[in-house]
């Protein structure tokens, strides 16, 4: 036997010097004193835990899983890791019928989405953000994204053979977001990557990628859809497709979350699930150009969403960004939003939601740009519903700024 | 992505190497696994005896005031230690007797700043000493999570409230001449620490607390802001995993985020740091250096490592990264032709150049000079 | 000069001191006992902490394992916040002889011990830690104990039965008249007081170190010091004892114990000179790590936390040079009969798990010295903190919605963490962040418990016991002890030594993130605190 092998230590969790730089960043920490902070709620909790789940406190639930705890931990910890699955270990009590409502994303775009206009008007109204406050403690002063009338898969279809044409394919994953609220910005990333000469196709079929699920303990449901997207993605993979994302949420948790949470193994298909601004940058890199409108001209603060931040994928849609001629970039100093997907909408949350993301507010403020760019959809609505500034994808700038015509 | 030089770290070896070579007009990037020592600094460069014009200049510029005034600093346990080069904020002394009667102010419920042990220190020294706790209603937040009565939670009040600290200070202020304060002060306002002595009848003396250090924080945060200002890439949260390596040439490194997306560059500077950072890493039998596989010098048996008394110096701390005189790293005894080292991951190996933030800044700009060096040919 | 009188007087503050003050104290004695250091600083404090069940003695000291189980039983009842009732498994590895397993079982059962053989099977799904290749499995009522706390509940009921506690006070001679031992002469190492203390009737529960204390008062007692190694791991790895279905040997003992696990031990003789300051060597670590990763695998994959190291005050018999095969029985002699030395008793061998039938034992001889004819009640009266059958049962009873640091603090003293003051929330603070240790319990620790050091704090909260082995938490604390006697000077030593203590006991496992911590320590306490 060796001795070398027996040595050192692989439970993350020990690696944890208690330096509490971790608490230094933690943006619940500074608005609820409620929380425990991470490195109490991660490390420290951890072993308290396995000695009796008696010790396992149900403050964990303020943990937005932004983790920046994470990012700044210099030991490697992965702290947020820790409390997400503290909370799904030992947190049995059933998620809420509020939580399961904001968590199928999935079930309410299917249902809404045939009646955008009617779901809406009403998900608009005062009276109906007052019932939703009362019955589920929704917070009234959420505003909803709207839905779209038709859906982005929808879209695709109609558009499949002109994208067959061309010669290099990719695989987009677009979330729910994009398919049921938003498809201008799927269209916008078949626009570009057209413009690179590379056609789009969706995955077999695509499932909400969970982490709302995950992040209010829904795990059978959270766990169900990532085995049917990894066979899904695998698919693609399979036949040499690269999976393009453009929501940092969903590829954190395709790529991260699955395994460390779930369990799931994604281990085939991991490297091949890839942001869109890094897959473009990437070809830009190798040689492949962009014609630019000649006359295209705004000014861009950057906002780096939380899990772009932890994926340390923000310098790509920084340096496209800065690449496109016309745009006057600003980079915000990192900072959370509040919103952390379907956190902020709780109605005991609205406050620290609001609060946390005051630095960020200020700084775009002061900064007063034409458009915030960001990747994360949540983050959008936040902003937009706390600034009045309007956000835009950096593929959504992308697709304005080139020339129709390539 | 390719870059003139990466560097692995991002310290305040990393960062002084970033910022002089972007100043300089190279392209550079940093790679940095969360927060560094910085978080640790207790504001006075270690084995600085004179303080060169490019290193005031090049913190100035950051917009972080240094002095330099050979002579003692308190320390938190109410002991001195000699200092020359340090962050404004941090009083250095002729000698230990640095007033006649000290006012001791900290807040209520604030474990981490130890007043008893500051008077005794002075009252060694002939000084009479007055402890004060401030009970501030705008702590209340923080007192009421166990955990959070912390430097940098304080200083973020602080930044708001500071102007009645200075009032509650003046009404408790008799005779003394000196205030000692905890290093709160300033975490994003860095104009606090000199408008507080402003309005202050007395010498304030700030002194340190348990990490993390405010002003350590401060520095890291403009050291890093000055670095992207002048267009430096800072992958904050990354991890270098590995390295392509031919003919003693170092052609890129591979990270954790960016997996197959290497980063590629003319010159590579190694700034990981000691054991704590990583930089070094242990097992029973050998300290080795992950991201190379660089040489390290140290003793072959275990035993020899340590100094069984916690106190005296641990012969384990000077271990570090062997280099050629142009700091270029040795792997099997042969130097890298384009990897440098510097930093606390040299340990002790390089007398010449000092122990701590000293040797942090000389390495670094010692690197950076050899990069900058117009090629022989 | 002042003088004081008494019915007796104990030298030893381990276990056995403590469990023989609080019987003695019970049967209405007027009891001091005084111990040179703090309590449980001896073999009591350094040892695996396991709750036997007799088991592993069942097969070669029938005797002892009947004591054992009788006993353990009784310590659930009497000293619940002290117990963790787990229950333990004897592993058969695949380089083991199954057929030990019959004997093992058979034995058990004479000696009164449950013992079910449990399909392997079965153990890895009680046990997940456990090493998938077993080849058999015995279940047993094993559990673990915290002896600081055992130890500091003891003499706190000595105490609220009259008695007095003199820590860090020294015996420096005996006073003597002709054949009989009429007291003491002390002095206290703190303050340098020399005091003198009488009493009709002194008993050495010194451990090993009553063998020097025989000597003093002119009797000699043959002591054979064997040093075991122990390793402590950074968390808890498995939630039942393991142990090795075989002839005990070394690192075949794998204990849960709070927030971590501790594996051990070895067995080596010593030289009486060194029982005062035994270190842990390379080899120890070495075995110990090898031989606890064959019963548990992922021990070879933890962080080891600290190495240390007891002293066994076993009675010699033969010439075993292992001295494994020396019996580990109660030894209680009377001076009298066997010396001719009057006043004065000798209660040693035996165990932590026995402690209790020792200071019965002894008491026993004490009272009938004194002519007192009482019974012992110490078997069926819970120690003060057992009250309560859980700590959770305790937290929800004491406050409403207890914090991380209450349900702590409810486990460490269980009832008695009532006294934790919550006068505001401002004592709620926490001081030692691994361990989650309030200021109301440092206080309460210091006020209500004899703390008078950082290593006293230690062994009543766990202060320093967590990953981060004081380095935060150890000047936090310094404050509050130097707010409490009000001598920086002498804090400021008391913190190096506390520092020095915990090195001690890091840097034979000083690598990985053991050395990384070690290096921030380094770095807080001389470069940002400047403690020197």
């Amino acid at each position: 036997m060796k001795l070398q092998e027996y040595t050192l230590s692989t439970h993350n969790f020990e690696e944890c010097m208690k330096c509490t730089v971790c608490t230094a960043y933690c943006p619940v920490l500074q608005v609820n004193p409620l929380y425990p902070g991470p490195k109490q709620a991660g490390p420290d909790g951890e072993r308290l835990r396995l000695k009796d789940p008696f010790f396992f406190n149900y403050a964990l639930k303020y943990c937005l899983n932004c983790k920046r705890c994470e990012v700044a931990c210099p030991s490697g910890v992965k702290v947020a890791d820790l409390i997400q699955s503290a909370r799904i270990k030992y947190d049995t009590s059933p998620p809420k019928w509020r939580d399961r409502l904001l968590a199928s994303t999935d079930f309410m775009g299917s249902l809404a989405r045939p009646v955008a206009p009617i779901a809406n008007a009403v998900t608009g109204l005062g009276v109906t953000r007052s019932m939703m406050d009362a019955m589920f403690k929704i917070d009234h002063r959420r505003i909803f994204p709207k839905y779209s009338p038709y859906s982005f898969e929808f879209w695709m279809g109609r558009h499949e053979k002109e994208q067959a044409a061309f010669s290099e394919q990719v695989a987009y994953f677009h979330g729910c977001y994009v398919n049921y609220n938003y498809p201008r910005l799927g269209k916008d990333l078949v626009k570009v990557l057209n413009a690179l000469g590379v056609g789009v196709q969706l995955l077999e079929k695509e499932k909400c990628c969970g982490i709302a699920m995950i992040t209010n303990r829904m795990m059978k449901e959270a766990t169900r859809n990532a085995n049917h997207n990894v066979g899904a993605l695998a698919k693609a993979v399979d036949k040499g497709l690269m999976v393009i994302t453009t929501s940092s949420t969903c590829t954190l948790t395709l790529r991260d979350e699955y395994p460390s949470l779930l369990g799931v193994d994604n281990s085939g298909v991991r490297d091949f699930v890839m942001m869109a601004t890094r897959y473009i940058y990437e070809r830009l890199e190798k040689g492949a150009t962009l014609r630019f409108k000649s006359d295209y001209h705004k000014k861009v603060a950057y906002h780096t969403p939380c899990h772009m931040e932890k994926l340390g994928w923000g310098i790509f849609s920084e340096k496209l960004l800065r690449m496109i001629p016309g745009v006057e970039f600003t980079m915000l100093d990192s900072a959370c939003c509040g919103i952390a997907g379907t956190y902020g909408f709780k109605r005991e949350n609205y406050e620290a939601s609001q609060a946390i993301g005051e630095n960020l507010f200020t700084q775009i403020r002061a900064v007063d740009p034409e458009v915030v760019a960001c990747d994360c959809e949540t983050c959008k609505w936040q902003i937009e519903m706390s600034t009045g500034y309007t956000v835009m994808n950096p593929i959504s700038i992308l697709a304005e700024a080139i020339e129709d015509k390539q | 992505m390719r870059f003139n030089t990466v560097i692995i770290g991002g310290g305040l070896a990393g960062l002084t190497a970033g910022i002089t070579l972007q100043k300089a007009g190279r392209s550079t990037a940093i790679i940095s696994t969360g927060q560094n020592a910085l978080y640790f600094f207790s504001g006075s460069f270690e084995s600085l005896e004179e303080a060169p014009q490019r290193i005031t200049d090049l913190f100035t510029e950051a917009g972080i005031g240094l002095h330099y005034n050979p002579g003692v600093r308190l320390m938190p346990m109410g002991t001195f230690r000699k200092a020359v080069l340090s962050l404004e904020d941090i009083s250095l002394f002729p000698e230990p007797k640095i007033g006649n009667k000290a006012l001791i102010v900290s807040f209520t419920g604030y474990h981490d700043f130890f007043c008893s042990f500051l008077a005794e220190g002075l009252e060694k020294q002939g000084m009479q000493c007055r402890v004060k706790l401030l009970n501030l209603p705008e702590l209340e937040q923080l007192e009421k999570s166990p955990s959070e009565m912390r430097s940098v939670q304080i200083a973020r009040t602080m930044d708001r409230i500071w102007e009645t600290v200075v009032r509650e200070i003046r009404i408790l202020l008799r005779d003394e001449d000196t205030v000692i304060l905890p290093q709160v002060f300033g975490l994003k306002d860095t104009s606090v620490p000199s408008r507080i002595r402003q309005g202050v009848p007395a010498q304030v003396v700030f002194t340190g607390t348990l990490p993390p250090s405010v002003p350590g924080v401060r520095t890291q945060m403009l050291l890093k802001r000055r670095y992207e200002l002048l267009g430096g890439t800072y992958l904050m949260g990354d991890e270098a995993t590995g390295a392509h390596v031919h003919n003693k040439v170092v052609h890129s490194v591979v990270t954790q985020n960016l997996g197959n997306h290497f980063l590629e560059a003319d010159n590579f500077i190694l700034a990981t740091g000691g054991f704590f950072s990583k930089g070094l890493k242990s097992n029973p039998f050998e300290i080795s250096e992950p991201v190379f596989d660089l040489d390290v010098e140290q003793a072959e048996d275990r035993s020899d490592w340590y100094n069984p008394e916690f106190m005296r110096e641990q012969p384990y701390m000077k271990y570090g990264v062997a280099t050629d005189p142009a700091l270029h790293a040795l792997s099997g005894g042969e130097p890298y032709k384009n990897l440098f080292a510097i930093g606390s991951i040299l340990g002790e190996t390089r007398p010449d150049l000092g122990t701590g933030g000293g040797l942090a800044l000389r390495s670094a700009l010692a690197a950076v000079d050899e990069i900058l060096k117009p090629d022989e040919e | 000069m002042s003088n004081q009188e008494f019915d007796v007087i104990i030298i030893g503050g381990g276990i056995t001191g403590a469990g023989t003050m609080r019987d003695c104290a019970m049967r209405g004695l007027k009891t001091l006992l005084i111990e040179r250091s703090d309590i449980a600083t001896g073999a009591t404090g350094r040892n695996h902490g396991l709750l036997h069940s007799g088991a592993r003695y069942a097969v070669n000291d029938p005797e002892s394992a009947e004591e054992c189980i009788k006993e353990n039983m009784i310590l659930r009842r009497i000293a619940s916040h002290c117990v963790d009732e787990t229950d333990g498994l004897f592993i058969t590895l695949p380089e083991d002889d199954l057929a030990y397993q019959q004997t093992f079982v058979e034995a058990c059962r004479k000696a009164g011990i449950s013992a079910e053989i449990i399909d392997p099977e079965m153990a890895k799904r009680l046990e997940p830690s456990v090493n998938p290749d077993i080849t058999g499995a015995v279940r047993v009522p094993d559990g673990s104990v915290d002896p600081f706390r055992l130890c500091a509940a003891n003499m706190l009921d000595g105490k609220l039965h009259g008695g007095q506690v003199r820590l860090h006070t020294t015996v420096t001679g005996f006073i003597k008249e002709g054949d009989t031992i009429r007291g003491v002469h002390t002095r206290n190492l703190v303050t340098g007081e020399e005091r003198d203390f009488y009493a009709p009737v002194t008993v050495n529960a010194g451990g090993i170190w009553g063998h020097d204390i025989a000597q003093m008062a002119g009797v000699h007692v043959g002591m054979y010091p064997a040093k075991g190694a122990l390793l402590v791991f950074a968390h808890r790895v498995n939630n039942m004892v393991i142990n090795r279905c075989r002839k005990p040997s070394n690192a075949d003992i794998l204990v849960p114990g709070d927030t971590v696990c501790i594996i051990g031990t070895t067995s080596t003789r010593i030289p009486f000179e060194e029982c005062d300051n035994v270190a842990v060597t390379p080899d120890e670590v070495n075995l110990l790590i090898t031989e606890g990763a064959k019963m548990t695998p992922s021990l070879s994959s933890t962080r080891i936390l600290r190495a240390y190291a007891g002293v066994r005050p076993l009675v010699s018999a033969d010439n075993d040079p292992t001295g494994r095969n020396i019996s580990r029985g109660i030894v209680c002699l009377d001076h009298e009969e066997r010396d001719g030395l009057k006043g004065f008793i000798t209660i040693t061998g035996g165990k932590l798990m026995t402690y209790r039938l020792m200071a019965e034992i002894a008491t026993d001889a004490v009272c009938r010295k004194l002519a007192v004819d009482k019974k012992c009640q110490t078997a069926e009266t819970p120690l003060p903190g057992s009250e309560e059958a859980s700590y959770e049962a305790v937290a929800r009873k004491i406050w409403e919605k207890p914090s991380m640091a209450q349900k702590a603090a409810a486990a460490r003293l269980g009832t008695r963490a009532r006294h934790i003051q919550t006068r505001d929330r401002l004592d709620e603070a926490l001081i030692c962040e691994c361990e989650e240790v309030s200021v109301g319990e440092v206080k309460n620790a210091i006020e209500m418990m004899n703390a008078s050091t950082l290593t006293d704090l230690r062994r009543r909260t766990r202060i320093g016991m967590g990953t981060c082995q004081g380095e935060f938490c150890a000047c936090r604390a310094a404050g509050l002890l130097a707010a409490s006697h009000g001598c920086i000077e002498k804090e400021r030593e008391d913190l190096k030594d506390f520092l020095q203590e915990r090195w001690k006991g890091n840097f034979p496992i000083g690598w990985g993130d053991t050395l990384r911590e070690a290096e921030y320590t380094q770095w807080v306490y001389k470069h940002v605190l400047g403690i020197l």
